[in-house]
C-alpha cells in the first residue's frame, strides 16, 4: 500500500468514529428528556368553594420570593403561588434551582448579591448553617402546634418550617411478588432479616432472579442508606444526635455498636441480591424504575420521591406499590423491623436580614395560608404531591408511595428520626460505601472510613 | 515618537480593557487571596483574620494532594497525546489529498460542543453502548461500565479530553503547516532531505510557534479541567477521578470550607502558573526564522 493511500485510510478511518460517536449519544440521549417528571402529569383539581382563610389586606401588592430547591414541584409550586395571589393579593415569585446548584450555593450567591430570597426551601442542615444570622425567628407561629414533634428546633428556637415528610425503605412491587409466587403477598408477614432473606430466595428460584435494585449515587449509600446507622440507634432524632456525638468523642467503638453490624447485615443482602450485582457502580438509575414497574426486579431501595421516576416509568396510581422496612436484625420485636423511616426533609427559612417588615408579614400570611386555607391545604396534597406534617390537613395524598408513608405515619408504623449530619457527610462517606459496594474494601475499612470520617469534625 | 494624541488614544483603545481586566479578573483574584487569610465561610457577616491556618488545612488535606497529583498524570498523558496526535492529523490533512476540509471540520466538531454536554454524551457511550457491545460480543473490555473500575474511568477521562480538545489543536498546527515557506521546502528536498530528516530539521523547527501555542493551551486547559471531569464521572468510583479543579470546588462548597477550598484554588494557580510559563520560555526559546 502506498503511502498517500495509507494517510488517506487513517484519516478516512477516524473521523467517522469521532462522528458517529456523537451522533449515537444524541439520538439516544438527548431526543428528548426523560427525567422532566413534569411533563405529562394530570391536571388535579382543587375545590377553591370554601375558603374560612383570613387573609390580611394590608399586604395586598406585596411581592415576595420562593426558592424552590425541589425541582419536581416547581410547576405545582408555581401553581400554588398564583391561587395565592389570586386570593391575597401577594405575589410569590418561584424561584427554581437549576440541576447543577446546589441549593447551599445557590442561597450563598443570592446573599452575596444583596438579593436573597423571602422564603427558601432548604434541607435541614442548609437551615442551621443559616438559622442564627438570616432567618427569622418563627416560634411563635401559629403552624408550630399543628406540627408537634416534626419541628427542627436550634437552641430551643424554630427557623424553618418542615414543608413535607418524606420516608424511605424497600420499595416493594406487590403485582410483581404475587405473580412470580402464585399467591397473596402479605408485607406485614415479613418481619426479621431472615424471613426477608427467605422472600428474596423463593423469588429468585421463582424467576426474579435478583429481585434488588440499590442506586449507586453516592446520596443514595451515604445518606439514605448509611444514616440509619444513627437513626435506629434508638429512633428518634435526639438519639441519633447523640450516636454521632459518642461516635465523635470515641465513646460508641463501631465494632461493637450492634447497630453498625446491623446495618451492613441489611447492606449485604441487597447487595447480593442486586440485580446490577456484575457491575453494581454503572448499574442506571431511571433503570431502576423501569426495572421495578416492569417486574425485572421486585424490591428498590429508595424514598417515596422516586414516584416520578415509576409514573414515568408506567406505574398507575392504581397500581400497589409500598415500604418494607429496612430489615436489620432476627428481632421481630425491634423497631426497625416493624417501621420504616420518615420525617421532615424540606424546611422553608424566612429571611430575617434583607427582606422588609411587610415582605416577612407576607411570607408568614403564605405558609399560615398552606397550613390553614382550605385551598392551600389541598393544593399541598394534591397539587404538590407532598406529605404535610401538619395534623389539621385532611387530604390524603393521591400516589402509592406517598399513600403508603402516610398511612404508616398515621398507623405508628413510622419511625421520625433524622440524623443531622455535616454537608459533605453523604459524599465523603457516600464514597467509602461504593468501595464496600463493589467489594474494594471490607467492613474494617468501612468503619475505619466512618470513624475517620467522625474524627475530622472534631 | 511622542505626540499629544498618545494619552487619547490609550484612552479609548486601552481603558476599557483595562477596565474589564481589573474588574473581572484581577480584584477577584486580590480578594480572594485575601480570602484564604480569614474564616470566612460564604455568607457569614464577619471575616475573622485567621493568618495562614487555612494553608495548614491544606497541607492535612489529603484527598487535595492524591486529587493534584492525578491531576498532574492527567496532564501529562493529555499533553502528550492531543499534541502527537493533532500534530500528526495535520501533517496528513495538509498533504493536500481529496476532502481534506472536510475531515478539518469534522475533526474541530468535538470542540464545538461544550464540556458538560460532551462529558453526558460519553457517559452514554460508556456506561450504555460499550456495554451493550460487550454483552452482545462477548469482549471482556467491554463487559462493565469503564466508568465504574478506577483505572478504567481515568482512561475514560483521557480518552474523551484528547477528542475534544485535538481537534482545536489540530487546527493551529494545520495554519502552522501552511504557513511553511514553499521555498524552504523545496530547497531542503534539493538538499536531499527526505522524510523524517526534512520534519527533524526543517518542518518543526519552523512550526516552534505553533507548538509553543499548542502546549500552552492544552497545558492550562488540562490542568483546569472541571465540566468534563464533572459530566463525565463526577469523581466515580468513589472519588478515585476527582481532579484538582473538582476537588477546590467540593472542598469550598461541599465541606463548605471556604478558606481552605479558596486557598487550594491559590496553590493551583500558582502550579500552573509556573509550569505554563516555565513551558512558554522553553520553546519560545528554541522558535527560529527560516
Amino acid at each position: 500500500m502506498s503511502k498517500k493511500a495509507l494517510r488517506k485510510r487513517l484519516a478516512l478511518g477516524l473521523a467517522p468514529i469521532l462522528l458517529v460517536a456523537s451522533l449515537t449519544g444524541c439520538r439516544f440521549g438527548f431526543a428528548s428528556d426523560p427525567d422532566d417528571p413534569n411533563a405529562d402529569k394530570q391536571e388535579v383539581v382543587i375545590d377553591t368553594s370554601t375558603d374560612t382563610f383570613e387573609y390580611d389586606a394590608s399586604l395586598k401588592g406585596t411581592s415576595i420570593t420562593l426558592l424552590n430547591t425541589k425541582a419536581e414541584i416547581q410547576v405545582a409550586l408555581e401553581k400554588v403561588s398564583k391561587q395565592f395571589e389570586e386570593k391575597s393579593g401577594v405575589h410569590v415569585e418561584v424561584m427554581p434551582v437549576t440541576d447543577g446548584d446546589s441549593p447551599y450555593t445557590k442561597m450563598i450567591s443570592l446573599y452575596n448579591s444583596g438579593n436573597p430570597p423571602t422564603l427558601a426551601i432548604l434541607d435541614t442542615t442548609d437551615v442551621l448553617a443559616l438559622a442564627k444570622e438570616k432567618a427569622v425567628d418563627l416560634t411563635g407561629e401559629a403552624w408550630t402546634k399543628e406540627a408537634q414533634g416534626y419541628l427542627t428546633e436550634l437552641d430551643g428556637a424554630v427557623y424553618s418550617f418542615p414543608l413535607c415528610v418524606e420516608g424511605r425503605g424497600v420499595i416493594y412491587n406487590q403485582a410483581v411478588i404475587e405473580a412470580a409466587l402464585g399467591e397473596k403477598f402479605d408485607p406485614e408477614s415479613i418481619t426479621t432479616l431472615n424471613e426477608f432473606i427467605t422472600l428474596l430466595d423463593k423469588l429468585a428460584a421463582n424467576g426474579i432472579e435478583r429481585p434488588v435494585s440499590m442506586a449507586k449515587e453516592d446520596w443514595s449509600l451515604g445518606a439514605h442508606q448509611l444514616q440509619y446507622l444513627y437513626e435506629t440507634y434508638d429512633g428518634t432524632s435526639e438519639g441519633a444526635q447523640e450516636a454521632i456525638e459518642a461516635i465523635k468523642a470515641g465513646k460508641l467503638d463501631l465494632h461493637s455498636y450492634n447497630r453498625m453490624s446491623d446495618f451492613l447485615n441489611m447492606f449485604d443482602t441487597l447487595k447480593k441480591y442486586n440485580v446490577a450485582v456484575k457491575d453494581p457502580l454503572g448499574a442506571d438509575y431511571d433503570e431502576m424504575a423501569i426495572d421495578l414497574v416492569d417486574g425485572k426486579t421486585a424490591f428498590w431501595f429508595n424514598g417515596n420521591w422516586a414516584w416520578p421516576n415509576l409514573a414515568e416509568a408506567g406505574a398507575e396510581e392504581s397500581d400497589v406499590y409500598g415500604f418494607l422496612p429496612y430489615f436489620m436484625n432476627n428481632d421481630p420485636g425491634d423497631f426497625v423491623n416493624q417501621k420504616v423511616q420518615a420525617s421532615p426533609s424540606k424546611q422553608i427559612m424566612l429571611d430575617g436580614q434583607i427582606a422588609t417588615a411587610q415582605q416577612q408579614a407576607a411570607g408568614k400570611a403564605f405558609l399560615n395560608w398552606l397550613v390553614y386555607s382550605e385551598i392551600g391545604q389541598q393544593m399541598l396534597v394534591k397539587t404538590c404531591n407532598l406529605i404535610p406534617p401538619f395534623t389539621n390537613n385532611p387530604y390524603e395524598p393521591a400516589d402509592p408511595l406517598s399513600r403508603d408513608i402516610y398511612q404508616k405515619v398515621h398507623d405508628g408504623k413510622a419511625f421520625n428520626s433524622s440524623a443531622i449530619v455535616p454537608n459533605d457527610h453523604w459524599s465523603a462517606l457516600g464514597a467509602a460505601m461504593q468501595k464496600y459496594l463493589v467489594d474494594r474494601s471490607d467492613r474494617e475499612e468501612l468503619m475505619a472510613s466512618i470513624q475517620s470520617y467522625w474524627d475530622e469534625q472534631k | 515618537m511622542k505626540s499629544k494624541n498618545n494619552g487619547k488614544d490609550f484612552g479609548i483603545f486601552a481603558l476599557p480593557g483595562i477596565f474589564f481586566f481589573l474588574a473581572v479578573v484581577m480584584v477577584p483574584f486580590v480578594y480572594g487571596a485575601y480570602l484564604t487569610l480569614t474564616d470566612w465561610n460564604g455568607v457569614s457577616n464577619v471575616k475573622n483574620f485567621v493568618a495562614f491556618k487555612n494553608f495548614g488545612g491544606v497541607v492535612k488535606d489529603a484527598q487535595f494532594w492524591t486529587s493534584l497529583l492525578l491531576t498532574f498524570r492527567y496532564v501529562i498523558l493529555v499533553v502528550v497525546i492531543v499534541n502527537i496526535l493533532a500534530f500528526a492529523i495535520a501533517y496528513l490533512l495538509t498533504r493536500g489529498m481529496k476532502g481534506q476540509n472536510f475531515f478539518r471540520a469534522g475533526f474541530f466538531t468535538p470542540n464545538l460542543i461544550g464540556g458538560i454536554v460532551l462529558g453526558y454524551i460519553w457517559q452514554f457511550v460508556f456506561s450504555r453502548v460499550f456495554v451493550s457491545i460487550g454483552e452482545s460480543t462477548g469482549w471482556s473490555l467491554f463487559e462493565v461500565s469503564w466508568l465504574s473500575d478506577p483505572t478504567n474511568a481515568f482512561i475514560a477521562l483521557v480518552v474523551v479530553s484528547v477528542w475534544q480538545l485535538s481537534g482545536y489543536m489540530i487546527l493551529i498546527y494545520v495554519a502552522g503547516f501552511m504557513g511553511l515557506n514553499a521555498d524552504v521546502m523545496e530547497a531542503a528536498s534539493i538538499d536531499g532531505a527526505s522524510g523524517f530528516t526534512k520534519l527533524k530539521n526543517i518542518i518543526i523547527p519552523l512550526m516552534m510557534p505553533s507548538f509553543t501555542i499548542c502546549l500552552f493551551l492544552t497545558l492550562s486547559r488540562a490542568f483546569m479541567v472541571y465540566d468534563v471531569n464533572l459530566s463525565l464521572t463526577a469523581g466515580a468510583p468513589y472519588g478515585t477521578t476527582e481532579m484538582a479543579a473538582m476537588h477546590v470546588y467540593e472542598k469550598a462548597f461541599t465541606s463548605r470550607q471556604f478558606g481552605v477550598g479558596q486557598a487550594e484554588a491559590l496553590i493551583l494557580f500558582v502550579i500552573v502558573a509556573i509550569l505554563s510559563g516555565i513551558q512558554v520560555y522553553m520553546t519560545k526559546k528554541r522558535e527560529v526564522e527560516a
